[in-house]
Formats: structure tokens, C-alpha cells, sequence
């Protein structure tokens, strides 16, 4: 972020936004229920839909979707300062359940226990390692990239999830988030710390969909899901390096091995 | 240079800032004048946390720095710290979460030829990638938050 020219001067991106926010905004929060669920569909998720939308209509050009990404940055830094202001207050209570926070970044290696095995089930090769090795944000597809070159199936892999987290990561989960956060019966805070996946606006549409569906803990979902974004943070590369990555290479030969010797057996 | 970033990064937080208090105002009935104290503190929140990552040597991201700052001057130990939890509580988090949305929305229009070329095999994976992580931190937060009684 060190070249930014005369960004503020893009009038037409800024006013542009200003009415997808005020439009959004108006309509509010639309919500219906699937079974025992909730799903909760936030201002902020229509609003990525609008731009997304206006981005091949001749409203928007290169230049203001080149724009715009500078104040995504910007945005999610005052989202970080709103966030560090609601933890202040609450710090004695975050320290208090420090352990669980720290804790429940293992929790990120969940998707090599059910992610890992539906790709093989589909038919993915070593494509599903780097898929399914880790949420797939940026230092993991550098992880990949690094380990085994841009151009090799698992770099293949970890780029598709890269791809589909950038586009619908943000309205995924904060679908799911509130969805799940109803149907099971774990704790609201439970879910606000797992909503600290290591990036700002998946963390947002997940937060926020719990504070829509639990007012009442509102400042404590935000502090947690806020604490726990920041761990993923900075321990996540360094848990993908040291125990994802090589549980998902382990795991994905011994899948692949059963299924190898079962296919022989087979032919013989 | 610093000096000529300080400048852009105070004019397009403002932007932001504005566009974000019009949210607030038509999403959570927070009027405007009553976003500006809890707006303007964050803003300088931020610029803290930017100037500092540009100026100190090491490599730490300045959302780091921004989130620390934003934790210290909201401690109660800290004098002064009840104004700014008072004047910041106005400001919903979600009307900050909005324009970034929006802004995304615009921005990632150009993934999308990736996006559409990524096969069905890969958007089921995706998606069971994003429920598996959110699913295991829920549930190891919820054991421990249980053991420690504290939910």
C-alpha cells in the first residue's frame, strides 16, 4: 500500500458506493427460517452482490475496480481500530477465556477431516491437498506456491479455493455462520471465535450474522470473533506449515493408498 | 513521501468514514453529528497504526498495530478511555462492514472469469473447506468454554 494517486478524486466510485451502502442499509436485514435454522441476509452481503453486479455494467470501469482495493484496505483497518475499541473494555473477560481461544485455532484443521475426504471422493488427485489443507487466504496459497510451484496441482488446488474465498467467502459465511449458530446447539461464542478465520470480511459477514441473530452478546461476539481473527492471523501460516500441511499429505496417501490397493484387488 | 500518504490515507479514511456514517444513520438511526466523535477517533486510530507500520523497522502488518492501539486507549485503566468507548459506541460495526463490501464487490469483479472457470467439483470442496474449519474451531472452543464454565 504505498502508491495510492489521487484515489479520493474517484468521485464515481465513491458516490457509487455511497448509494449502494444507503440502499442496502434502507432495506436491512432480511431474514427466513430453513427447519430449526435462521438464515440472516445482511445489508452487507447484498451490497458485494450490487457491486459485483455493477462491475460488468458500464457504470463501473477498470479504473474504479482498481480503486477500490485500496479502500478495502482502508475499510477493514477501521473495522480493526472498531473492533480493538470494543476489546479494551473486555479484556479481563478475554484473557479469561484465553484458553479457549487459543485452542480453538486448532479447530482450523477441521477442513482436513471433512474437506480432505469429499475431494478424494470426488475424484481430486493431489489437487485436494492444496485445497483442503487450510482455509486457502493469502500466506497459504504463498505456503503452496512456495512448496510446490504455481503450476503444479497443488497450486492449482489452494487457487481455486483462493478464488472462490475472494468472491463468496464473505456472503458464504456469514450465511452459514448465523444458520449454524441456530440449528446446533452450541454456544454463539463458541461460533464467534471460529469466526476468526484469518480474514477481515469473512470474519465481518460471520460476526455479524451472530450479532444479528444474538443481540444481547453483541460486544462479547465481537471482541472474541475480533481476538480470534487476529490469532489465525498470526499463528496460522505457522500452523499450516508445521502440522496442516503435513497431516494433509499424510492423510490424503492414506486415503489414496486404501483406494490404490482396493482398484488392484480388483483387476486381479 | 510519508507526508504525501498520511495526506491520501486521512482523505480516503474520511471518504470512508462518511460513506459509513450515512450507514449508520439510514441502517441503525445513529444521525450523523452523533457518528463524528466515535468516526474521527477511529480515524486517528488508524493513521497511528499506518504511520507506525511505515516508520518502525520490523515487518508486522499495521492492522496489528491498529488493533493494539485501539485496545490501549480503550482500557479503562487509561485516562480518558470511557470518552472513547463512549463516542465509538455509536458507530455499528456493520455500517463499517457495508462499504467494505461494497468496495469488494466492485474490486472483484475481476476474479470473476477465474471464478466461473473453477469447476462444480471445486465450489463443493470450497464450500465443505469454509464449514470444516468454522465447525472445528466452534466446537474446541465450546468443550473448553465448558470446562472453564464460562458459557
Amino acid at each position: 500500500m504505498t502508491e495510492l494517486k489521487g484515489i479520493w478524486k474517484d468521485w464515481r466510485l465513491h458516490l457509487l458506493v455511497l448509494v449502494i451502502v444507503a440502499f442496502t442499509e434502507w432495506i436491512g436485514v432480511f431474514q427466513f427460517t430453513v427447519g430449526p435454522g435462521v438464515i440472516l441476509l445482511l445489508p452487507m452481503l447484498y451490497a458485494m452482490l450490487i457491486g459485483l453486479g455493477l462491475f460488468f455494467t458500464p457504470v463501473i470501469k477498470k479504473a474504479q475496480s482498481l480503486n477500490a482495493e485500496p479502500l478495502i484496505v482502508l475499510g477493514v483497518t477501521l473495522l480493526i481500530a472498531k473492533i480493538g475499541v470494543i476489546i479494551g473494555p473486555s479484556l479481563p473477560k478475554l484473557i479469561e477465556a484465553g484458553p479457549a481461544l487459543l485452542l480453538q485455532e486448532f479447530g482450523n484443521l477441521g477442513t482436513i477431516f471433512i474437506a480432505l475426504p469429499i475431494a478424494v471422493l470426488l475424484g481430486l488427485k493431489r489437487e485436494s491437498i492444496g485445497m483442503t489443507h487450510s482455509v486457502a487466504r493469502e500466506p497459504n496459497v504463498g505456503l503452496i506456491v512456495d512448496k510446490y510451484g504455481f503450476n503444479s496441482p497443488e497450486g492449482r488446488g489452494v487457487m481455486a479455493i483462493y478464488i472462490f474465498g475472494t468472491v463468496f467467502g464473505a456472503v458464504f459465511m456469514g450465511v452459514i455462520s448465523g444458520f449454524l449458530a441456530t440449528i446446533t446447539p452450541l454456544h454463539p461464542l463458541s461460533f464467534a471465535m471460529a469466526s476468526g478465520i484469518g480474514s477481515g470480511s469473512m470474519m465481518a459477514a460471520a460476526s455479524g450474522s451472530l450479532v444479528a441473530a444474538f443481540p444481547a452478546f453483541s460486544d462479547d461476539i465481537i471482541a472474541f470473533a475480533g481476538a480470534s481473527n487476529l490469532l489465525s492471523l498470526s499463528t496460522g501460516l505457522y500452523m499450516s506449515i508445521f502440522i496442516g500441511l503435513p497431516l494433509t499429505e499424510k492423510m490424503y496417501q492414506l486415503m489414496t493408498r486404501k483406494k490404490a490397493s482396493h482398484s488392484v484387488e480388483k483387476g486381479a | 513521501m510519508l507526508l504525501k500518504n498520511v495526506q491520501e490515507w486521512t482523505l480516503l479514511l474520511i471518504i470512508f468514514g462518511l460513506i459509513a456514517a450515512i450507514g449508520n444513520w439510514v441502517g441503525y438511526s445513529v444521525f450523523p453529528i452523533s457518528s463524528l466523535p466515535g468516526m474521527t477517533v477511529l480515524i486517528v486510530i488508524c493513521l497511528a497504526g499506518l504511520i507506525l507500520q511505515h516508520v518502525l523497522p520490523v515487518n508486522i502488518p499495521s492492522v496489528a498495530y491498529i488493533g493494539i492501539i485501539g485496545i490501549l486507549v480503550s482500557m479503562p485503566v487509561m485516562p480518558g478511555s470511557e470518552y472513547i468507548v463512549k463516542w465509538t459506541e455509536n458507530i455499528n460495526i456493520l455500517a463499517l462492514a457495508t462499504p467494505i463490501l461494497a468496495y469488494a464487490g466492485i474490486a472483484i469483479g475481476r476474479s470473476w472469469t477465474d471464478f466461473v472457470k473453477l469447476g462444480w467439483r471445486s465450489v463443493v470442496v470450497a464450500m465443505f473447506v469454509m464449514v470444516g474449519t468454522f465447525l472445528g474451531s466452534a466446537l474446541i472452543a465450546e468443550v473448553v468454554l465448558r470446562m472453564q464454565n464460562l458459557i
